[in-house]
């Protein structure tokens, strides 16, 4: 951990450098299908890396921090910043710490502005959640679950009506249906974005600025915001796909809710090719019991078992020859299983192998 | 990455094409990029519906026991992405979800544990509320919430605010007390 000593949390402590500040190299394995319009690092994205709070490194020193914020604000209403001074930053260049009002934002300007040239320098932008407090973590997973509940909500809904209209024969009345679906679907996001604003009123006083139009790109899709209306909230993006991406499917995903009604049809199944779940099972069940083995030594009794992080392991040697690593592997395990036996309460198991020694 | 409706090709199938490769392929480090891509994928409700339908939640359950750090780390950050999701969550809760990613809260990866400790949060319902307060798990929590890093510190105390009563943490800290001391036992390196 880049841990400074102590425990002295104060405004003096210098920030520190961890690790997701880096910018990661760029994958250049890919086969073509995966390969997407811009390069990417392989990194996965969660809700706990992103942030309301962006750092912003490359800033050129030049006093360009009024039109960092300005452009910062395209994105959204900007509720903090400050130069992050004592954040080691390339010569000539300074570091900003920018909070957005909103999640979506932020996401928007690090979209926008990372790597993107300004007066000079190439900004490097990134999420910066270990600036934010208890609170800011809980609203911000509250955010996401709240969305996520809503898209479901209205996954749910869209699929009963569906479930309705494949009643009928589907033939060429399909467009017609879904067209209907559609609207009543935008009907009901209309309903649902006055329930929000209602809600959540202390940020729909705010004048949205329009978002600059984006570029289609790898995991853009989660967010595309197109109008001024989608930009308001987390859950609005549901609206934009709908305009772009949901039309032109439609028609297919119902023919797919129709084969899927008899499933399993011979062509499903090869098609999906899933390694049966039981044997992932099976693999499972002996891994743990491998691990339950390794560790039984570790744990006593039944109830104070310890999760979390455990003693670092020490080093495993290489002898560089398998025989004499397995040779060693061997020896440290009957170690550990004779030094462990004192400290654990007598167990059948574990003294059946020290009357054999 | 997305090549849109626009050129016929539809997500479902995309995603199966993923999940075809994974299985296909043995290269290691083609797995972990379709893992990520995967995990990343799992980010965007609109896809929960596909990935459910192609077992994806096991797929990430998998990767838990895999002694490859990228795996768990990936197959975590996707479940924590899944387990949002109330369907998900329930297929996470039936495949014995809370064991296997309680037993990755001792990863060594700052990004791995934090995935485990918002999946684990994701997948509190009133039926696997008590296995999700077990007291041996709040005292894992209350020694995160010690961390020297802010965002583990933040999120252990999220979930001892948000998933178990105070009468819980304070059980949990009286039990700490009697323990010996787990101040020394080190926590995740962001690494």
């Amino acid at each position: 951990m880049a841990a400074c000593g102590g425990n002295s949390s104060g405004c003096w402590v210098s920030p520190e450098v961890y690790k997701h500040h880096e910018q990661r190299k760029v994958c250049i394995s890919r086969p073509k299908y995966r390969e997407g319009r811009a390069a990417k690092a392989v990194k996965v994205y969660t809700i706990n890396l992103e942030s309301h709070y962006l750092m912003v490194q490359g800033v050129p020193a030049i006093g360009v921090m009024t039109e960092l914020i300005q452009l910062c604000a395209l994105y959204g209403a900007v509720e903090e910043y400050r130069p992050l001074d004592e954040y080691p930053a390339e010569e000539f260049t300074e570091v900003y710490l920018v909070k957005f009002q909103k999640l979506t934002s932020a996401r928007a300007a690090k979209r926008h502005m990372d790597e993107k040239s300004f007066y000079g320098g190439v900004l490097h932008v990134c999420y910066v959640p270990e600036y934010e407090s208890v609170e800011d973590t809980r609203l911000k997973l509250l955010d996401r679950r709240r969305y996520i509940m809503r898209t479901a909500r209205n996954k749910a809904r869209q699929r009963e009506d569906k479930d309705g209209g494949t009643e009928e024969p589907l033939t060429s009345n399909t467009a017609t249906t879904s067209e209907k679906i559609i609207s009543q679907q935008d009907q009901r996001l209309h309903n649902y974005n006055i329930e929000d604003s209602s809600n959540s009123n202390h940020y729909s006083d705010f004048p949205l600025l329009p978002l600059p139009p984006y570029e289609h790109h790898y995991l853009v899709h989660k967010n595309q915001h197109g109008t001024m209306h989608t930009e308001d909230k987390m859950g609005t993006l549901y609206n934009a796909i709908i305009d772009t991406k949901q039309r032109p499917a439609q028609k297919s995903s119902s023919d797919r809710e129709k084969s899927r009604e008899h499933r399993p049809t011979p062509n499903q199944a090869s098609a999906v090719r899933f390694i049966p779940r039981n044997t992932h099972l099976e693999n499972r069940k002996r891994k743990m019991e491998d691990t339950v083995d390794h560790t039984c030594t570790e744990l006593s009794g039944k109830n104070d078992h310890l999760i979390g992080p455990k003693l670092p392991e020490p080093p495993k040697l290489d002898m560089e020859d398998d025989s004499l690593n397995t040779t060693a592997m061997l020896i440290r395990n009957t170690m550990k299983q004779v030094g462990s036996v004192p400290d654990v309460k007598p167990v059948e198991k574990k003294m059946k192998p020290r009357r054999r020694i | 990455m997305w090549k849109g409706s626009s050129e016929g090709s539809d997500r479902f199938e995309y995603l199966q094409t993923l999940v075809t490769e994974f299985q296909d392929t043995d290269s290691e480090e083609a797995k972990e990029q379709v893992l990520a891509n995967l995990a990343n994928f799992a980010y965007d409700p609109k896809n929960m519906e596909y990935l459910r339908e192609l077992q994806v939640p096991d797929l990430f359950l998998d990767m838990l026991t895999e002694e490859n750090e990228n795996f768990v780390e990936f197959g975590m950050g996707g479940l924590c992405n899944l387990s949002m999701d109330p369907e998900c969550r329930d297929i996470i809760l039936q495949s014995s979800g809370i064991s296997l990613v309680t037993n990755r809260l001792s990863s060594q990866r700052e990004e791995t544990v934090l995935s485990a400790i918002t999946t684990l949060m994701n997948l509190s319902t009133p039926s696997s509320r008590s296995e999700i307060t077990d007291p041996a798990l709040l005292q894992c929590m209350l020694r995160f919430s010690l961390s020297e890093s802010p965002r583990l510190r933040n999120l252990a105390a999220v979930f001892l605010q948000d998933c178990c009563t105070r009468e819980q943490v304070a059980q949990a800290e009286q039990q700490m007390q009697g323990q010996q001391t787990a101040i020394g036992i080190p926590l995740p390196k962001d690494n």
